[in-house]
């Protein structure tokens, strides 16, 4: 590039370029990504030679962040970048699959292994009770609409409309300096997400095709063999009967009686009949299949990048199924010699089809886990599905799955345009319209001729309709000078405009004529139906001011005002700020010549952000409706709060960078963030009619650490080896309630002062007496001196307590990764790990009941259960219809969680020389959470608040994928 | 110039913003501003409503009501472990269980509807002299309403007042709407709510009107409301003239022997005094449906189900064999039925218009039990007309009945169990009348506690709700309770 000006060119292959009309007095830029950027004078030479050399570990990358970009040496926030292409060929839906592990602090887990399941994203602990804690999506520089706004009983994230492929750059902004900017929705983090925009120079095209298959990655809930099963339920009735001796007394004997028992509720198989086992029909080896085609090109003065890709997901039981179709094209050119436009259009269409999750009628995996036994038959012996009930509820689910409804379906628009303007020397103007467009629709239901269905009628379909846009306007200025040659100042400033609506509409009949009908015309009964609006709307102030002296001092500070509709006029405006600072000391005179450093940095920052409440009109005081005979019923809905506020989050943050060697770098961080504020629906004593209160009470923190290290241990021309790992803990506290000595009960948490968000609080099991086989407890009951009394006692007189050390908080948890290449060949995996949390397995009262559900299956653990006096096992007696068996908490149900994961193995092999200089091209195979190491008995990725319930667990996925890019 | 001009522009557009504040106030559109909500006649009358569509709910009449009265008892059991509602009928129950705390919020929250229409009824206008009666009509249902809530949490989680003359703990005494922080008041004791009860109902009496009023609260239900509180209370006289009042002057009539099995499917039917609307085609919780008590009592087809709530062998006993009594046909023979245990089921609820038998609205109040309320008070004031009242009921029930001169408390208290099984009074008539109640042999197989239930038993009341305490410290616990 001829500098200052902005005539450019881009050299081939082979480094050759050529430049016309070159003054002779100009200065010629060279510089390429990843290399040092090397300026020279051109004095009159027709040819001139560049040679440039590598950066060091990405400092001067380019990183995306709030409201602009920053070279990454210079950014006194704490942020991490991803990069698209690390992640292009991990065979996921969405990008929060294939980044978890890869930025220390954030966690990422699946809420369920359905396709299009919604991630849970927490960056740094969580600060907020109920108002959410999901950080803030901003796409190419626009917050976007996100979460989950399906209704059809399956998880389903709004972010599933945005194809990896079509990512550039993913940036998580963790601290006050970083988000600051965001202000009233920052509390959380903020994830920049920035799309492919072409690159100027020749048109490059790529074509992608994958496909693969995925099953269940882990082996979940191992339960008891026929024989087994049949032997402890044989036992139960047995121990039952010896405990009752008048329930046997008209059988004569107790085996007779145990006969009876265990023939009515686990009978024999009967002849002829068919019986399988369960896991063969009701799942399936899932295919995915996935087609993309990008197109990317300029020239000197504009960019474009367009995409379509078409990605077929089908999911383990047959019901489930994810079918993406997403275009993308963006562009910008410079329309004159000072004003750059640009503008981009996205719109995906997903349909998504699943079956109820967690413990539901409708979810495959808790039948086949819970209900299906081995002597529940298939199929009689004429070959039709046998169709009866041992317990009531459940029936064999194969026949009537193309009965159930569950789907959702998405349609998404993004239409976003710009100006930018050079109006002085230095002074940017900049404006920005962006359009986001859902439409959801989703239809719940069961047909007729569905066991479920005649519950509520002949068949039941309940058709919901939702329509959520968000207009957001920004427009900034902008001013970057430097000084003297050292002093360097940019401000920025502006104001933006967002207006968020929805428009939600339900329908729902029942009683259909006929097998096979959806559509609500041909249903005869109206159960509900009605719409409503939302609109929330905010304004902001936004400015930030960096200073910087001879690339050695570094000082920002950003300020933001917002204000919210979601809160009473008094109060609804908020400030948000922060000051941050970096020293790089590599660069003082008396570093100059110290060799083991390349760079030591040392950052700071303190800041504010806040959370809105996820309620719009939480503050109001509201009348609702209701139908009571031929009439209106009106009533008080909620205890109004008109002083209700923002939540504050106050963040600092330090962190010192050291790189040395070349190779090495190494990130050290410690932060802490406090909200205070926080809002809750508060529990109220129900003496004033309601249950819960929208309050701000109560403050928060967390404390963590970060660090991160990574080093590239071999780097020539041939192999290039890098590895990285990273670890973080996080510590979170109650500080205070909204009353002293307050304590909320959300099973199975508590919430108290002093202790964490997610600290167990539940009955504390201490086993077995090895005399009976009883299950002990504590008794639980607070003591003078604070101690709760340890006495074992029955669980009938076994208190609640709180249960020290033992929270979800894990003491650690990050990943690391290797990616290794040698010539054509390269090889990329990511682990993740985390250690020291406990999970609460919810599944314990279906499955290890001691005996209470003698209908069910039996967990493989209960084959460790007490039989004889003076076995020393933690698994009580099995007794039939066990008094102190089924539904009962205790830390029984609590687990330890640790697990390592390896989230994604890539090999991939460059082909291309084999097809000379026209095209490029490369055959990878990858797959996805291939090895899990935990010793839980179900997929250890459980979501932040450790509570598991029979949610469709993670998949296991293997593709084989080719690239092709034509040049 | 240019740049001068588009400096300007930006200025003024970041200026422009503040007068932009109407940008920021936005409503709801599925919900009223309380502000507007309760201005009229018509906004106080929609109001009303809402008191009865909250009782109507699975957690308060229904199902919670009749399951306390009947499932403690010995008319109506659980049929086996896997039946409906085990945890009533095995007596296990704790502070830590809350789901049996729903009722006391329920009842909060419809005390708090009631106080909510009473503070903002002086200032609706009226023009017309009907618009006056309407007007007071509606303060005496909220207050009717608000006795009868009260009359139900002393009942539940107040030992019997028979006990100890009410001197056992009962319901905080809310009367007007109350923060959060009022709101955390100590527990009154028993005789205080029944004070409260009486003082609600005699404001209420003059207001409410004497005419029949479908699915709402009229003169003739408060009346027979006192009845039935004086005689908990043990005030046999007042009860004696309150239940009379009602016999004699108010515009319902028993059902007769050949209306009798119709009745029950009659929405406003003869003898009703209170009913709750639900509507008889849904099966959503909102209108009780799925968990309502009429869906354990279900027997599905007449051939292949016995319901999951069953008669007991001592109700079979008394009635189901005495073909002269209509009310004998209430059971249903399960002798037929291809479910291996041939169990009989109650058959008293039908189903509104007998569309659903999962669907009924329940009556709360009716005449029989007027008739039933003068003969027990009379027995302890004039004992030689209570006989009377019985022999009136009996003349509507039992064919070729010849009248008895005499009468016993057990008489009546038998009497009781077949007019108003199902009804949910059994278990507090038992207690009331310092009785016991048995449940071993026949199909009983509930254990230990459950057997034997006296009206000293701690568990007679149900335990205030431990996590609630934790927030409330000033809601005392119920004796014999983890805390």
């Amino acid at each position: 590039m001829i500098k200052g000006t902005k005539t450019a060119t881009v050299a081939d292959a082979n480094g050759s370029y050529s430049l016309d009309k070159v003054p002779s007095n100009a200065v010629l830029v060279f510089s390429s990504i990843g290399y040092q950027t090397v300026e020279i004078p051109v004095e009159g030479k027709v040819v001139i030679n560049a040679v440039l050399s590598q950066q060091a570990v990405g400092l001067d990358e380019v990183m995306v962040v709030a409201y602009g970009n920053v070279k990454k040496g210079s950014y006194s926030g704490s942020a991490t970048m991803v990069k698209g292409d690390a992640i292009k060929d991990i065979p996921v839906v969405t990008f929060e699959q294939a980044i978890t592990g890869a930025v220390a602090g954030v966690s990422i887990a699946q809420t369920s292994g359905q396709p299009g399941g919604m991630p849970e994203i927490r960056v740094r602990g969580f600060s907020s009770f109920n108002a959410g804690n999901d950080p803030l999506y901003v796409i190419d520089g626009i917050p976007a609409t996100s979460g989950d706004l399906s209704s059809a009983n399956i998880w389903s994230s709004t972010m599933n409309y945005l194809n990896p492929s079509d990512i550039e750059t993913i940036t998580i902004l963790k601290d006050a300096a970083a988000a600051s900017l965001y202000g009233s929705r920052a509390a959380n983090g903020v994830i920049l997400i920035t799309t492919k925009k072409g690159n100027t120079g020749k048109i490059v095209s790529t074509f992608k095709a994958s496909a693969g298959v995925s099953y269940f990655a882990y082996n979940n809930y191992p339960l008891a063999s026929d024989s087994e099963a049949e032997m402890l339920h044989r036992e139960a009735w047995t121990n039952y009967a010896n405990a009752n001796p008048s329930s046997w007394a008209s059988y004569g004997s107790v085996s007779s009686y145990v006969n009876a028992k265990v023939e009515q509720y686990y009978p024999s198989k009967k002849e002829g009949y068919e019986y399988v086992d369960w896991e063969d029909v009701l799942f399936r080896n899932a295919v995915s299949q996935n087609y993309e085609f990008n197109i990317s090109g300029g020239g000197p003065q504009s960019k474009v990048y367009a995409s379509v890709g078409y990605n077929d997901q089908q999911g383990v039981n047959v019901m489930e199924k994810l079918t993406r179709i997403s275009t993308t094209f963006n562009a910008e050119a410079q329309a004159s010699k000072h004003v750059k436009v640009g503008g981009s259009f996205q719109f995906t269409s997903t349909n998504q089809k699943g079956n109820q999750d967690g413990a539901a009628k409708d979810n495959p995996y808790y039948l086949w886990k819970v209900y299906l036994t081995s002597r529940w038959p298939y199929k009689d012996a004429e070959g039709n599905y046998w169709m009866e009930s041992y317990n009531g509820s459940y029936r064999n689910p194969v026949p009537n799955f193309d009965k159930q409804i569950a789907y959702s379906k998405q349609g998404r628009t993004m239409l976003k345009g710009f100006a930018e303007a050079d109006i002085l020397p230095g002074l940017k103007a900049k404006t920005i319209l962006s359009y986001d467009y859902t439409r959801i629709d989703d239809r719940f239901g069961w047909m007729m001729g569905h066991p479920n269905g005649t519950a509520y009628g002949n068949g039941y379909i309940g058709d919901r309709y939702r329509r959520v846009e968000k207009l957001v306007s920004s427009s900034t200025l902008s001013y970057d000078k430097t000084f003297a040659d050292k002093h360097h100042v940019a401000f920025m400033g502006g104001w933006e405009a967002e207006d968020d609506s929805q428009q939600y509409t339900n329908l729902s009949k029942s009683d259909f004529a006929n097998y096979g009908m959806q559509s609500t015309y041909l249903a005869a009964t109206l159960k509900e139906g009605g719409t409503y609006n939302d609109q929330s709307t905010l304004l902001s102030v936004i400015s930030n001011l960096n200073y910087d002296y001879d690339n050695r001092y570094f000082l920002t500070g950003t300020f933001r005002r917002d204000g919210s509709s979601r809160l009473s006029p008094e109060k609804r405006w908020g400030n948000f700020w922060s000051i941050s600072g970096s020293w790089k000391i590599t660069n003082e005179k008396f570093m100059k010549d110290i060799e083991w450093a390349d760079n030591i940095r040392l950052r700071a920052s303190y800041g504010t952000s806040g959370t809105l409440p996820s309620s719009l009109y939480g503050y109001m005081s509201l009348f609702s409706y209701d139908i009571y005979g031929e009439g209106n019923a009106a009533y008080p809905s909620n205890l109004a709060n008109y002083d209700l506020t923002w939540e504050k989050n106050l963040n600092w943050n330090v962190a010192i960078e050291y790189d040395f060697l070349q190779r090495f770098g190494i990130v050290a961080e410690y932060y802490q963030r406090t909200t205070k504020d926080l809002l809750l629906d508060a529990s109220v004593p129900t003496t004033t009619g309601f249950q819960t209160a929208l309050r701000n009470v109560g403050s928060m923190q967390n404390k963590g650490v970060e660090l991160s290290l990574h080093a590239n241990i071999i780097k020539n021309r041939d192999i290039n080896w890098d590895f990285n790992i990273h670890w973080s803990k996080y510590t979170n506290e109650i500080l205070e309630m909204s009353e002293k000595g307050e304590s909320i009960v959300s099973r199975p948490h508590i919430w108290t002062a002093g202790y964490s968000y997610y600290q167990y609080y539940t009955r504390k099991y201490l086993g077995v007496d090895p005399e009976n086989g009883s299950p002990l407890y504590a008794k639980g009951t607070l003591l003078e001196d604070g101690s709760y009394d340890m006495t074992p006692v029955n669980r009938k007189q076994a208190s609640s307590m709180i249960l020290e050390g033992m929270t979800a908080i894990p003491k650690g948890f990050g990943g690391f990764s290797s990616n290794f290449s040698y010539k054509n060949l390269s090889v990329s995996m990511s682990w993740s790990y985390k250690y020291g949390h406990y999970v609460w397995d919810n599944a314990l009262d279906d499955i290890d009941s001691d005996g209470y559900s003698y209908r069910n299956n039996i967990g493989a653990d209960q084959l460790n259960r007490w039989t004889v006096a003076g076995d020393d096992t933690n698994v009580p007696m099995r007794i039939a219809d066990n008094a102190y068996g089924g539904y009962y908490d205790s830390s029984r149900f609590l687990k330890k969680g640790d697990y390592l994961r390896l989230k994604n193995l890539t090999i991939s092999y460059d082909l291309t020389k084999v097809l000379k200089e026209k095209a490029n091209a490369r055959i990878y195979i990858a797959g996805a959470n291939l090895l899990t190491f935990s010793g839980l008995n179900f997929d250890p990725e459980v979501r932040d608040s450790g509570y598991y319930n029979f949610s469709m667990p993670a998949m296991r996925t293997f593709t084989i994928g080719v690239e092709l890019t034509l040049k | 110039m240019k740049k001068f001009i588009i400096n300007i522009v930006i200025a003024f557009a970041a200026l422009s913003f503040t007068s932009c504040e109407g940008f920021l106030d936005t409503e709801p559109t599925d919900q009223v501003s309380s502000a507007t909500a309760m201005l009229t006649l018509t906004d106080a009358t929609n109001a009303i409503n809402g008191l009865y569509s909250d009782m109507k709910w699975y957690d308060y009449y229904g199902a919670y009501i009749p399951v306390l009265g009947e499932l403690r008892a010995d008319d109506l059991q659980t049929k086996d472990s896997g039946g409906g509602w085990v945890a009533v009928y095995t007596m296990d129950y704790s502070s830590e269980q809350s789901s049996y705390f729903e009722l006391w919020n329920k009842c909060y929250e419809v005390i708090m509807r009631a106080n909510t229409i009473l503070e903002n009824w002086e200032k609706i206008p009226t023009s017309t002299t009907n618009d006056i009666t309407t007007k007071n009509d509606i303060k005496g249902q909220a207050l009717a309403t608000r006795a009868l809530v009260y009359f139900d949490l002393a009942r539940c989680y107040g030992y019997p007042f028979a006990n100890d003359n009410g001197a056992s703990l009962g319901a905080v005494i809310i009367t007007k709407t109350v923060s959060a922080t009022e709101a955390r008041k100590p527990r009154s004791t028993v005789a205080q709510t029944y004070n409260q009860v009486f003082t609600d109902l005699e404001e209420a009496l003059p207001l409410l009107s004497k005419s029949k009023n479908t699915g709402h609260m009229n003169y003739w239900s408060a009346r027979l409301l006192q009845a039935r509180a004086y005689l908990y209370t043990e005030q046999w006289g007042l009860a004696l003239t309150a239940a009379q009042d009602v016999i004699t002057n108010s515009p319902y009539t028993l059902a007769s022997r050949a209306n009798y099995v119709n009745y029950w499917s009659q929405e406003g039917g003869v003898e009703t005094i209170l009913e709750l609307l639900v509507r008889r085609t849904s099966h959503l919780d909102d209108d009780g449906g799925y968990n309502s008590w009429y869906y354990p009592l279900w027997h599905g087809s007449e051939i292949n189900s016995t319901g999951r709530i069953i008669p007991t062998q001592s109700l079979i006993a008394i009635l189901k064999n005495q073909t002269a009594d209509i009310r004998s046909l209430m059971i249903r023979d399960g002798s037929t039925s291809i479910i291996s245990d041939h169990k009989d089921w109650l058959g008293k609820f039908p189903g509104t218009g007998y569309v659903d038998a999962k669907m009924n609205n329940p009556i709360i109040m009716r005449l029989s039990e007027a008739y039933l309320i003068a003969a027990e008070a009379a027995l302890h004031t004039s004992p030689t007309t209570a006989a009377g009242f019985i022999n009136t009921l009996r003349q509507n029930r039992i064919l070729n009945y010849t009248n008895v001169s005499t009468i016993t408390l057990n008489d009546i208290l038998t009497e009781r169990r077949k007019e108003l099984v199902g009804e949910g009074h059994r278990f507090f008539d038992l207690m009331r009348t310092k009785n016991s109640v048995t449940r071993s042999g026949g199909f009983h197989w509930c254990t230990g506690e459950a057997v034997t239930i006296t009206p000293t038993s701690f568990k007679v009341c149900l335990p205030m709700s431990h996590s609630q305490r934790l927030i409330y410290p000033e809601l005392q616990q119920n004796p014999g309770y983890t805390e």
